[in-house]
């Protein structure tokens, strides 16, 4: 086992290595992990996810744009890769869990904000069900019954493909109204999310998981109070 | 004056009577297509319809102008790139490439047809432009727009894809935008010939939403400058999104007025830019048109005069569902507060 100091170090280079975007150091940080015994989902949260965090943080400071969170994901997946068999070997998992529905709507190809999304769910431990791009509105409907997923994740990245938002809603409510929906996207603000009926809205990927679990907690303590 | 003569004058240079109303892209609406009896996938594809849609909205409200096409499409298409239309909706969905001719940047090859006037949807764009011309010539300008190089890469490859390699493969992606400017150049030079007044290049997929300023000015911008540079007068820039770290660069690329939508701070770009340049902009068309009445209408009107735009644009295409009232409003607010003479 390594030691808490090491531990620390470990995870710290893991950060940085994702931060970089440096893929060669995140997959070597990522086996001394593993080698020292380090827990690999600490790894994963403390580590990798971390240094995602901060790199949207560099984006919203407008230091890092879109190529670099490119290249901050691909350095994060490279040790997640690693990492991923050790935890589900482990039987370790995330505290709050659920599952998400994400994809684009039907009308919008542009993807990269729902796969960075789609990433922090799968580094925070959640099942993703990800419908992809262009997904007509009631395959968002469709998924979420199939899969019982607590979260459903809307994308739009047209003004002219958002506007297909309030129909999705409306027709996941009306199967299921205790289903978390979530918005994100850009030209998605709060107050366009609390209008169209959304629970949620995420103004990146950093933020959505944090969201999603806030919506999480939110379900679980209205079935609790029942 | 006229509304073709009010923005002759304003790209001449002259002073025109009133603050022009109109735009260097998409501005259908419901009610034009409700007039005609058609659906909206259908007017991408006929000549016909394109452009009697393009003079729709100048015919029922007076906005003053007639553009063709409507979607981001169809230079992408000549090039290989599959369009999915979305026939089968009833709804207003805009075209989009569901297949790219390649997904990695590093397999792209851009093959221009040899006859271009008939390659793709081309013949049908340039025969609106024509009629168009024809109908309408002498009451308003006539409009025609492409997409910049980068994000008209960005419809040729996987964006992703596209955005790594502008970072780790620059000289490559250098390689294809200096490629596709000459595709542009051509293309723009079709839709002069057929009858455009006014062309606007929109490089929207380039801003720093996306791309570095440094990276702006490194690779984008070289491209856009010759873009200009080879092409007549009028000619408009437009950018959407927060675009003000990068208004000078923006500036120097060439074009006779630049077309900036509602995240840039505009009375702040004018005083970066002077007085000479001509700023277009900055009707925001879903939360003000859409979603907005009367009286939103009548503020962002009065907020884009005061911040000094020379035409009222709206910041991107006229969304078609925009309820007639607010359209208009619009061009009832601009007369009300835009007169110049």
């Amino acid at each position: 086992m390594a030691s808490e100091e090491r531990t620390a170090e470990i995870l710290d280079k893991l950060r940085q290595a994702v931060y970089d975007f440096e893929e060669d150091d995140t997959v070597k940080w990522a086996n001394t992990a593993l080698e020292e015994g380090v827990d690999p989902f600490k790894a994963t949260l403390d580590g990798l996810a971390t240094g995602m965090i901060e790199a949207g943080e560099a984006y919203n400071r407008k230091e890092y744009f879109v190529p670099e969170l490119l290249m901050c994901a691909d350095a994060l997946y490279a040790g997640l890769n690693i990492l991923k068999p050790a935890i589900e070997a482990s039987g370790r998992s995330a505290e709050v869990k659920g599952s998400i529905v994400l994809g684009v709507v039907e009308g919008d190809v542009h993807d990269i904000g729902k796969n960075l999304v789609k990433m922090m769910f799968e580094v925070a431990g959640w099942t993703v069900y990800d419908l992809g791009k262009d997904v007509p509105l009631d395959r968002f409907v469709e998924e979420q019954l199939k899969t019982d997923s607590e979260v459903v994740g809307l994308s739009a990245l047209m003004t002219t493909s958002m506007l297909a938002m309030p129909e999705v809603i409306k027709r996941i409510r009306a199967k299921n109204p205790k289903v978390r929906i979530m918005l994100g996207g850009a030209p998605i603000n709060p107050e366009i999310a609390e209008k169209y009926g959304a629970d949620g809205y995420a103004k990146t990927a950093g933020t959505a998981v944090d969201e999603a679990i806030n919506l999480l907690k939110m379900l679980k303590e209205e079935e609790g109070s029942k | 004056m006229n509304s073709r003569e009010r923005v002759q004058a304003l790209f001449n240079r002259q002073k025109p009577d009133y603050v022009p109303v109109f735009s260097g892209y998409g501005n259908i609406t419901v009610h034009g297509l409700k007039k005609h009896g058609w659906k909206f996938p259908e007017i991408h594809t006929d000549a016909v319809k394109m452009a009697k849609m393009a003079n729709s909205t100048y015919e029922l409200f007076g906005f003053e102008c007639s553009v063709a096409p409507f979607d981001m499409g169809v230079e992408a298409e000549v090039l290989g790139a599959k369009v999915n239309f979305y026939t089968h909706q009833d709804g207003i969905l805009y075209p989009t490439i569901v297949e790219h001719p390649a997904e990695k940047t590093t397999e792209l090859q851009i093959n221009i047809p040899d006859n271009l006037a008939q390659a793709g949807r081309l013949p049908v764009v340039t025969e609106a432009l024509g009629m168009m011309k024809k109908d309408l010539g002498n009451e308003v300008m006539i409009g025609s727009w492409v997409l910049g190089p980068y994000t008209l890469a960005g419809q040729l490859v996987d964006l992703s894809d596209l955005s790594k390699s502008a970072f780790k493969r620059t000289d490559l992606v250098n390689q294809i935008l200096e490629t596709l400017t000459g595709y542009l150049i051509s293309v723009i030079d079709l839709y002069r010939k057929a009858g455009a007044d006014y062309i606007t290049v929109r490089e929207m997929g380039a801003g720093p939403d996306i791309l570095s300023p440094r990276m702006f000015k490194n690779l984008i911008q070289p491209h856009l400058i010759r873009l200009f540079e080879s092409i007549q007068s009028p000619k408009v820039l437009h950018m959407c999104g927060d675009t003000n770290a990068i208004v000078e660069l923006l500036n120097e690329c060439g074009a006779d007025a630049l077309s900036l939508e509602k995240k840039n701070q505009i009375a702040e770009t004018r005083s970066k830019l002077g007085d000479e340049v001509l700023i277009f902009g900055d009707i925001d068309p879903y939360g003000v048109l859409v979603e907005g009445d009367n009286s939103d209408v009548e503020v962002a009107v009065k907020q884009a005069l005061d911040a000094g735009v020379n035409a009222l644009w709206p910041g991107c295409d006229i969304w078609p569902d925009v309820p007639a009232e607010n359209m208009k409003a619009l061009m009832d607010n601009a007369r009300k507060h835009g007169k110049l003479l």
